[in-house]
């Protein structure tokens, strides 16, 4: 069964030099609550396939080609109204800096409200309740909906956004380097969370990050981007034991093991196999 | 051997409530040698080297350079010749470039600055040595700007512009948490041939604590200020005492190894009250120091 389909997607960007091609004929499935994550460096497309797939690309951005269904709805096709209602409903997005995404100057419980009432619940009893059991359910104590959000921690805030995502139950959570500005403690215990969530609340996952490790440890399936083009997808296993494309191999050898067999602090310090071309 | 850079009892606080950001911390940095200052948002560890460069002054302890106390340095001048001993890298490529100079200029400022008795000539001639010794080609990179270069090549330039005065110490705080993954650690082994070869005493800031093994011979741990937990790196990752250090340790993503078979986040909310305390740092073996924790 699918989730999301992802056919053929192209994406380009108009510049004045012409069209540059950000991502090149992507195409990828995410069954119901799968977590899939998509790595490769800065430039290499993922961010721009994941805004495509919410449809939160802007210009010079345009998709060139391709389809993306969600539930079987033809998410392309979508406009105005219905495409507003659509997202956060069905798609919700969690972006690098969440913890910003908040506004400094309302409270917690106002910015849950504005959320509900952008998609049609205006009952303030209601709407509080459903705030609360939100918070309580990252695990942040619902007395703190009327704090402002400078009274917590860049990892609470993290738990905030999450929480604000998942108000309407979507399908697909897609999360963009959601835990780049954390530290690794903090990022544990979210990326956990967010495990514990999805068990059980079924929802799928698009997880987006340059951590190659940290995504063979969340994911069910990863895909590799490289220049636009998802070169590489499989299951961590695979990934790990028999990395096809030596792009991979290159990325999981840029990654300094903690348990090294031996570590020479000087001298070429490179693990075994392909390297990743320096600049 | 006599450390080149050494703080002893470094305390800092700020504001009215002497809310204590730094307490009793001492650290040396050896000659052609790296420690690695290993830490969580809100440890300290910028703290700390903002006092080493003499950016703030500590509320307590003593730091030395090469055996002259510099905590009480106040002139100018005098705080400028320490500074051209003891230089930064910071952690944002992008922030720690003036984008409407170039790279050039980046590099002859603080050669003008703190070497007047160079010529224009000698001084594009430092700097083109500056920039092969960081592996960029000076042909090309001298010219540009900023903006036409990439992360990776931004931190080098700024290495460069540390090394332009000739330091006896680098503090590199976080040089490579903006970078990609993928270009990290060409990044780090920048600093192998500076130790080896120009025999520069380096601290190293990070909260990656698995890129402290790759570069540093020393590692410290700081957790609400305080140090837990210090010794030779290899030591602290194979034998880590402290439970903050052990936690670190659990949380670094390794590579297929799936989460759930250890539950972290119920673990690290205990690890960390039972860390903040004041117990005392004892050896547990040659070098190696763990903060006792204090019950009460």
């Amino acid at each position: 069964m699918t989730l999301l389909q992802v056919r053929n997607l192209s994406v380009d960007y108009a510049t004045e030099d012409g069209v540059v091609h950000a991502a090149r004929d992507i195409s990828f499935d995410i069954a119901p609550g799968e977590v899939l994550g998509l790595a490769g460096e800065s430039g290499s497309g993922k961010s721009t396939v994941a805004f495509a797939i919410a449809r939160l690309h802007r210009p010079p951005a345009f998709i060139s080609d391709g389809s993306v269904t969600l539930d079987g709805t033809d998410v392309l096709q979508l406009d105005g109204e219905a495409l507003r209602a659509w997202r956060w409903r069905e798609v919700a997005v969690v972006l690098q800096s969440a913890m910003n995404a908040l506004n400094p100057l309302l409270r917690v419980a106002d910015q849950f409200r504005d959320m509900f009432q952008a998609h049609g619940i205006h009952d303030r009893k209601e709407i509080r309740a459903r705030s609360a059991d939100l918070l309580n359910m990252v695990g942040i104590d619902p007395a703190r909906l009327d704090d402002y959000p400078h009274r917590f921690s860049g990892g609470m805030r993290q738990r905030i956004v999450i929480a604000m995502a998942l108000a309407l139950s979507p399908k697909l959570l897609i999360m963009d380097e959601p835990t780049t500005a954390l530290d690794v403690v903090v990022q544990r215990e979210l990326l956990e969370e967010v495990a514990d969530l999805r068990s059980k609340l079924g929802f799928a996952v698009l997880f987006i990050t340059h951590d190659l490790a940290l995504m063979s440890q969340f994911c069910d399936r990863i895909g590799i981007m490289l220049r636009g083009e998802l070169v590489e997808l499989g299951t961590p296993t695979q990934m790990v034991a028999a990395p096809r494309h030596p792009y991979t191999r290159a990325l999981w050898n840029a990654i300094p093991p903690l348990h090294p067999p031996s570590y020479p602090l000087e001298g070429p310090l490179r693990p075994q196999g392909g390297q990743v071309q320096r600049q | 051997m006599t450390p080149v850079l050494e703080t002893r009892g470094l305390c800092m606080s700020f504001g009215a409530q002497k809310l204590a950001a730094l307490s009793d911390v001492s650290i040396a940095l050896h000659e052609g040698r790296c420690l690695a200052l290993v830490g969580e948002s809100g440890s300290g560890k910028s703290t700390c080297a903002k006092l080493l460069t003499r950016m703030l002054r500590p509320t307590e302890g003593t730091i030395h350079f090469g055996g002259e106390d510099v905590t009480v340095l106040r002139g100018r001048s005098d705080l400028r010749t320490y500074r051209s001993h003891v230089q930064m890298v910071f952690q944002d490529p992008f922030a720690a470039l003036n984008p409407a100079h170039s790279v050039q200029h980046h590099l002859e400022r603080p050669l003008a600055l703190h070497k007047p008795n160079l010529s224009r000539a000698e001084r594009t001639e430092a700097a083109s040595a500056l920039l092969r010794q960081v592996e960029l080609d000076p042909a090309t990179t001298l010219r540009k700007f900023p903006h036409e270069l990439s992360g990776g090549q931004r931190q080098r330039v700024n290495l460069a512009r540390a090394l332009a005065v000739d330091p006896a110490v680098i503090i590199a705080d976080e040089p490579t948490s903006m970078l990609d993954m993928s270009i990290r650690l060409s990044v780090l082994d920048m600093f192998a041939p500076l130790k080896r070869e120009r025999r520069i005493a380096m601290l190293y800031i990070t909260h990656d604590i698995a890129t402290a093994r790759y570069v540093a011979e020393e590692t410290a741990v700081l957790y609400g200020g305080r140090i837990v937990e210090m010794g030779p790196t290899d030591r602290l990752i194979d034998d880590p005492r402290h439970p903050y250090t052990k936690l670190l340790l659990e949380a670094v993503p390794e590579i297929g190894r799936p989460f759930g078979s250890t539950r972290l986040s119920v673990e690290a909310d205990r690890v960390r009250a039972i860390s903040r305390g004041a117990g005392d740092l004892r050896e547990v073996a040659p070098g190696h120091f763990v903060r006792e924790i204090a019950t009460n």
